[in-house]
Order: structure tokens, then sequence, then C-alpha cells
């Protein structure tokens, strides 16, 4: 399942996941402030990433919570967070993991950053010089 | 027509070049040999004008002063760089930067026509399925990176007038040494030039009929 959202002010839900999860978070004005929270079933497996991206003075505040009571065993999941603040936009993005069961394999990562310069060269090298198109483009297009 | 004249090159204070004079008519390939060490690579990516490079000099491309040109500009006046180490661009996935490099060539291809022609192109080079819809080198062994660059080079091709090749065979199999050489002559065909770094002997065997060896530069 994967979901955009185009600046959004405030997105919060609970899902409870059946398959991998992708959540595209595009911001150019405003904030916008997002709650998800995940509530597995005993012995799913999934995977979330969640993409944001902003630009200008607009704002991201993100938080993905996994939510794991002792009676859920045997989930195996992976939380991913990727951010892209260009400009002078702020993002805040954290994944929360409460686990109450030991049977769990649950793992978690969170980048946020811009392109590096080799990767600059490398599209300017193919005549592209609007960097932050290109990654917007290719996050609504994937 | 590729004119180098007095090129010197450095980085930081680090001179690597010194007066490397090149004349290159179109339609022809020119082997670049030399040490590890020696400036192959610093010499295609000045031309290409990556920004950590210092020149002085002169390079022109037909009318183009490359060498008072932004490195993007460069790419749109026709020269195209064949990466020796490839990054992976993460979050920018792999089509969208097709058709982003197909836009600032003045779209040789429709939106369909290079979907088709790079999915039989990544296929033709046995990258996996999902390549196109990845991000950029995602996950991506050395020689996939290299194959990538070469379907890249292929698919605009004849937006092309002076091919630059990294080592384009290293971490390739040896069946697609032929790919790299269609590659070279199907550019000069075209009216292309070319500028060709490699280590493989044949391929340094069969252009060595016009080579520079920068071990003196």
């Amino acid at each position: 399942m994967r979901k955009v959202y185009l600046d959004a002010e405030s997105v919060d839900f609970m899902i409870v996941p059946t398959q991998d999860l992708e959540f595209v978070f595009i911001q150019t004005e405003g904030k916008c402030t997002a709650n998800i929270k995940v509530k597995p079933v005993a012995d799913s497996k999934f995977k979330v990433k969640i993409y944001i991206y902003a630009e200008g003075t607009s704002e991201v505040d993100c938080v993905c919570t996994l939510d794991i009571p002792k009676e859920v065993s045997g989930v195996e999941t992976d939380i991913q967070i990727r951010s892209w603040p260009f400009d002078r936009s702020k993002i805040k993005a954290r994944p929360e993991m409460f686990i109450k069961n030991s049977n769990i394999i649950a793992t978690h990562g969170n980048a946020l950053g811009t392109l590096k310069s080799e990767d600059k060269y490398y599209l300017a090298s193919r005549g592209v010089s609007d960097y932050k198109e290109l990654i917007k483009q290719s996050l609504l297009n994937a | 027509m590729l004119k180098i004249t007095n090129l010197s090159a450095s980085i930081g204070n680090k001179e690597i070049l010194k007066n490397v004079n090149i004349e290159l008519e179109a339609g022809n390939c020119l082997l670049v040999t030399g040490q590890n060490g020696a400036g192959k690579s610093t010499l295609l990516h000045a031309i290409m004008g990556r920004p950590d490079i210092n020149i002085t000099g002169e390079i022109s491309l037909a009318a183009n002063k490359l060498h008072s040109m932004e490195c993007h500009e460069r790419a749109r006046a026709g020269v195209f760089l064949a990466h020796q180490a490839p990054p992976t661009i993460d979050g920018v996935n792999t089509m969208t930067l097709l058709n982003e490099i197909n836009k600032v060539h003045d779209m040789p291809y429709t939106r369909s026509e290079l979907i088709a022609e790079a999915s039989e192109k990544f296929l033709n080079m046995q990258l996996p399925n999902d390549w196109k819809k990845r991000a950029f080198n995602s996950g991506a062994s050395g020689g996939e990176r290299k194959k990538n660059e070469l379907v890249q080079s292929q698919l605009f091709k004849k937006k092309t007038k002076l091919l630059l090749l990294d080592e384009p065979d290293s971490g390739l199999e040896q069946s697609s040494r032929q790919k790299i050489i269609e590659l070279i002559e199907e550019t000069c065909i075209a009216g292309g030039s070319v500028l060709l770094v490699t280590h493989d002997k044949e391929l340094q065997a069969k252009y060595s009929n016009n080579k520079l060896d920068l071990s003196n530069a």
C-alpha cells in the first residue's frame, strides 16, 4: 500500500498492516503534523517506509509508532524513514517502538539529508540541475 | 571536433595534469593511457566539469567553449560521461531520472518510447526486472552500475557529441566488451567523438592506433 500526502496539514491514523506500507509526504508550504500508529497482529511480516520531502519554509513533524502488546508475538517488521529537507524547511521525524512481547523482530532506521556533492555532480553530468524537482517527481512517480 | 589547449588540472594543491593538448576530429576514438595516478580519469572529469577540479587552458567542442560552461551545460551540449564509479542516489527513481535526461536533451523519445527503449536495454544488459522502478543504483553491484552507465550511453547516443568512457569494462563480464565496441562504433558513425580510458588489453589493442599517453603529463 502506498499513500502520498501533498501539502497536508494533519495526518493521524492507526493501521493494522497486512502488507508493506509506504507513505510519502511532500510539503511545499505550511506545516504538517503526522502521527502514524502501526498495530500489527500476531505473526505478521511487513515493512514500513516513510519518505518526507520539504522545501521553502515548510515544516513536517512525523512520528511513526509501532505498538505491540504482550499478547501479540511473531511479528517481523522494519520501519525506515528517509527525509529530504531543502531550502529553509524543517523536518522532525522519528520511529517509536513500544514492544511488550519478546518474540518480535523489529528494526528501524531514520536518515535525513539532501544530496551529496558526488550525487549532484553525477546528475549535473546528465544535464540535470533542478535536484529538488527530480526528487519530488521521483517520490510522486515511484 | 574536440580541441583541448594547454589544459592543466589540479585538485586542491595537487597538480594532476599539465599542458595537455588534444585535437580529435568528429567520428574518432582516442585511447587514453597511462599508469595509475597519471590523470586519465581526471582528464575526463575536467572535460565534464567536475566542480572540485580547477583547470587552466581551453576545452572546445565544436563551437562550444566547454571550459566556461557549468557541468550541466556541458552535458546539454552533448558531453556524456560514463562514470567509473557511479553513485547510488537515494530518492532518485531510475525511470524518473531517464525521463529528466530525455527532457534536457529536447525529448528524443516520447515518454512511452523511452520506457520501451529503456526496458529493452535493461533486459538486454541482464539487469533485474525491477531495475527501472528502483532508486538509482539501489542495491546494485559494481557490474550492474557499469551496465546502467552503458544503457544510458546507448539511450542518448544520438545526442552525444563527445562520449567519455571511464573504464567502461571494469566489473563487467567479457561478453559485455562487444557492447562497448558497438557503442563506440555507433557513436563515431553518428559523428560523435570518444575518449576511452580502459585497462582491458583487447580494447586497448583495438583502439591503439590513436592514443594519448598521460604518463608524463
